[in-house]
């Protein structure tokens, strides 16, 4: 089960045998405008963008004259149109975390669009911190013809295959109708000839379509992200829509091509919403793999003997969680449950308001598991952030269901689960500063356990004093590990230089570019990629274990750099007892 | 209180090419007429919100091009639909010969559940012409051809002057709603986990 014992070598230098492009300057900022002739239909990735695939990425971090620090920041880099800051996607969303003014915000910065036009209900950055991402729907008053929705950065929509609206991000639907049409007619035009059209690029702009049966779903996209990652996205929306129908919906389409799924899908926005917001904070999104909250070992495996004790006498699955962390899960023999499939319960849940004022009983549908059909889950929040998710096949279980968390609750207030889940919470995981840098330092007392020897949480003096503001050691600023048989992943803490909602957004856009570049279909899969632009240098690495993904400051060294990534693996290998749940996974084989 | 719920109603305008659909539209949408003649390409889609008997209404109204060569595009753009205007030209015989096609081609492709009482609208445009010395078809002519099938709403008008454009777009909302289908209960399946695995299938088509 556990991933220790086939210890992978030790990444040495593992571009020794690939040819090195030091002189050439080749910018892979993400804010300069890409060459006037990717606008083909059919390609995947620019032609630069295969290039620098399995290349190393030498190219000298272009340096701006006037920052002090060296790190060429691009503040007018193309925000997304989000009103409201992203909530940290730390464990805790503690705003202490949050607190260092080391960062590179001198003030507050304007959102402002790559055309030089200030938006008109920009929010500084100052005030995009304090504000805490509320899910739900905004510019219900716009339509096509507004030239704010024009402007936003990201738009969804889903359509029927007669081109009636069901879902807009932006704007109201109805308003919508004639753009909604006019989807239709590419997609059934295109499909009237027997072919697909998959995307569209007009200059700066992405159209992505996905069609689902009777079901469109298109995103329109500035946002540079590639076409695979932009595509998952709308198979996410696609699986959540099917979470609150099923794929039964398409039996009303069959019967009736005129029908308007508007209704079946009332009071939903806030879900939708919510998981469009996590497209750019959550790496499960595109990792496809799910977290879990830090635990002591026993800690995980005590809530796991309880949920494995409701789980015999007739649950489906028991699943504990903590906002978006994994506490422990288990499932009724032979079933299991896919990563995506816990994603999209999870944003269900949380984003339904209805589930913290009681306890509910409600059908569900697994996507992964069984899209035709209908589960029942019993959900209910033991605190503000832990619930308890409890799934059957049994639509009359509720009283049953009520009996089983009565139980599990007991088990885990007496065995002080919940508290150890506070607990967690407020210290967060791991953190780039608490590195072990020296491996004779790992050995004996010194091993590094999660949440010891913390320095008070709140306190403004939290990072470590040998690296104030400046990340782990070798430059390292953040990480994610990917355990593969486990379809867990464990990501760092955010914090200096990381520290703004929007350099937070930059690095997961990056490593989903990252991702999408090294699962490349066309020339993939890569083992290894090593890229250098002005925001950071990036680092992949793949075996057949895990998947590591490290960002480093851009003037890190490379040989440094991975010798760090080796430390980082040793370090997640050390803790993986805490930061992964082990054994118990129904999911391993 | 579902059925109070706003509706979206998909209308195809259809006729042949020059008979005034997208007149008709602009004036219908933006009150707007212009003298100078230009052809649709493919399709125009326009968004129109109507008001009937304190229900409102979204009009999805697909403007289609009217010459032969856009007609395969037929299936794609008729899928759906809640509201079909057929529209001619009362001073061309040959555009109100042409309905008969137009209705036939729209109930072959649309393939709607109950043809018989899918909801048509006929209107005869440019009456203003020539203050009706021009005109070919009459009324009572175009009202018989209505009434041999299925008594369908008629409705003269001209886009130039916006008369009986309101009224007829009236109708057509009054009519979808007559075709709105019964509200069914949503009910997927449950899995059942002891009669041969998850991956169970619903007698249900799969897509």
């Amino acid at each position: 089960m556990s991933d220790s014992d086939s210890n992978p070598n030790p990444l040495e230098n593992p571009f020794k045998s690939l040819s090195l492009n030091e002189s050439q300057s080749i910018d892979t900022n993400e804010v300069v405008e890409r060459s006037a002739n990717c606008d083909s239909v059919n390609g995947i990735a620019s032609e630069e963008e295969k290039n620098t695939v399995g290349l190393i990425r030498a190219a000298e971090a272009q340096v701006d004259e006037s920052s002090s620090s060296g790190v060429a920041w691009r503040e007018n880099s193309q925000y997304e149109a989000e009103d409201f800051a992203p909530s940290s996607p730390s464990s805790s969303g503690y705003a202490g975390e949050r607190g260092s003014s080391t960062g590179t915000s001198a003030g507050p910065i304007e959102e402002v669009g790559n055309d030089g036009i200030v938006r008109a209900d920009s929010f500084s950055n100052a005030a995009a911190e304090s504000a805490p991402w509320v899910p739900g729907k905004r510019h219900l008053d716009e339509d096509d013809a507004s030239i704010s929705w024009r402007k936003r950065k990201k738009h969804f929509f889903v359509l029927s295959h007669s081109g009636k609206p069901i879902y807009s991000r932006y704007g109201d639907e109805h308003k919508l109708a004639g753009f909604s049409a006019t989807l239709q007619a590419i997609i059934s035009f295109v499909q009237n000839g027997g072919d697909r059209v998959k995307f569209v690029r007009a200059g700066k702009h992405q159209v992505i379509f996905l069609v689902k049966g009777p079901i469109y779903l298109v995103c329109i996209s500035c946002t540079e992200e590639p076409y695979e990652a932009l595509r998952g996205q709308l198979e996410l929306i696609y699986g959540q829509m099917l979470l609150i129908l099923t794929k039964s919906v398409n039996r009303c389409f069959e019967k009736n091509p005129k029908f308007d799924m508007t209704p079946l899908l009332g009071g939903t926005d806030a879900v939708f919403s919510s998981l469009i917001h996590s497209f750019s904070w959550n790496p499960a999104t595109f990792l496809h793999a799910y977290t879990c909250l830090p635990l002591a070992y026993s800690t995980r495996q005590a809530a796991g003997a309880i949920l494995q004790d409701v789980a015999d006498s007739g649950v489906l699955f028991a699943i504990l969680m903590c906002k978006h962390k994994v506490i422990s899960l288990v499932g009724a023999q032979k079933a299991s449950l896919h990563p995506d499939d816990m994603l999209l319960l999870a944003n269900f849940v949380l984003s339904s308001e209805s589930f913290r004022t009681s306890e509910s009983f409600s059908p569900i549908c697994l996507p992964r598991f069984n899209a035709m059909a209908f589960l029942y889950a019993y959900v209910h929040y033991l605190d503000v952030d832990t619930y308890l998710m409890l799934l059957t096949t049994s639509s009359d279980a509720f009283f049953h269901l009520k009996d089983c968390r009565t139980r599990i609750e007991v088990v885990l207030l007496k065995s002080n689960v919940l508290s150890e889940v506070q607990r967690s919470m407020l210290d967060g995981g791991l953190h780039v500063e608490d590195l072990p840098v020296d491996p004779s330092l790992r050995l004996g007392s010194a091993c590094p356990h999660l949440g010891q020897d913390r320095i008070a949480p709140g306190s403004p003096n939290r990072f470590r004093e040998v690296n104030v503001g400046i990340g782990g050691p070798s430059g390292l600023w953040h990480f994610i590990y990917r355990s593969i048989f486990l379809d867990q992943y464990v990501s760092s803490e955010f914090s200096a230089p990381l520290n703004s909602s929007n350099q937070q957004k930059r690095l997961y856009r990056a490593y989903q570019k990252l991702y999408a570049s090294m699962h490349d279909r066309g020339n993939g899969p890569h083992k290894t990629q090593f890229r250098r632009d002005e925001n950071y240098v990036l680092l992949c690495w793949i075996t057949q274990d895990f998947e590591l993904y490290a960002a480093f400051d851009p003037l890190a060294d490379k040989a440094l750099a991975i010798k760090t990534c080796n430390q980082v693996c040793q370090w997640v290998r050390d803790v993986e007892n805490e930061i992964f749940l082990l054994g118990a996974s129904p999911f391993s084989w | 209180m579902a059925s109070r719920r706003r509706m979206l109603l998909k209308v195809i305008i259809l006729g042949d090419s020059g008979v005034g659909k997208t007149s008709l539209m602009n004036q219908y949408v933006n009150r707007k007429f212009s003298n100078q003649y230009k052809a649709t390409i493919g399709a125009d889609f326009l968004t129109k919100e109507v008001q009937f008997e304190d229900r409102l209404f979204t009009l999805q109204i697909w403007d289609t091009a009217g010459q032969e060569r856009f007609q395969s595009l037929g299936v794609a753009f008729y899928r759906g639909a809640d509201c079909c205007v057929l529209v001619y030209d009362v001073n061309v015989m040959k555009s109100f010969e042409n309905l008969n096609n137009w209705r036939e081609e729209f109930l072959h492709q649309a393939s709607p559940s109950d043809p018989e009482n899918f909801p048509f609208v006929v209107l005869g445009n440019k009456i203003d012409v020539d203050s009706g010395n021009s005109r070919v078809v009459s009324e009572k002519k175009a009202k018989a051809w209505c009434a041999s099938k299925g008594n369908i709403p008629y409705f003269e008008t001209s886009a130039k002057e916006g008369f009986n454009v309101e009224a007829a777009f009236q109708c057509i909302a009054k009519n979808a709603i007559k075709n709105e289908p019964e509200e069914e209960i949503y009910l997927p399946d449950t899995i059942d986990v002891g009669a041969g695995g998850r991956q169970q299938r619903s007698s249900g088509c799969e897509c």
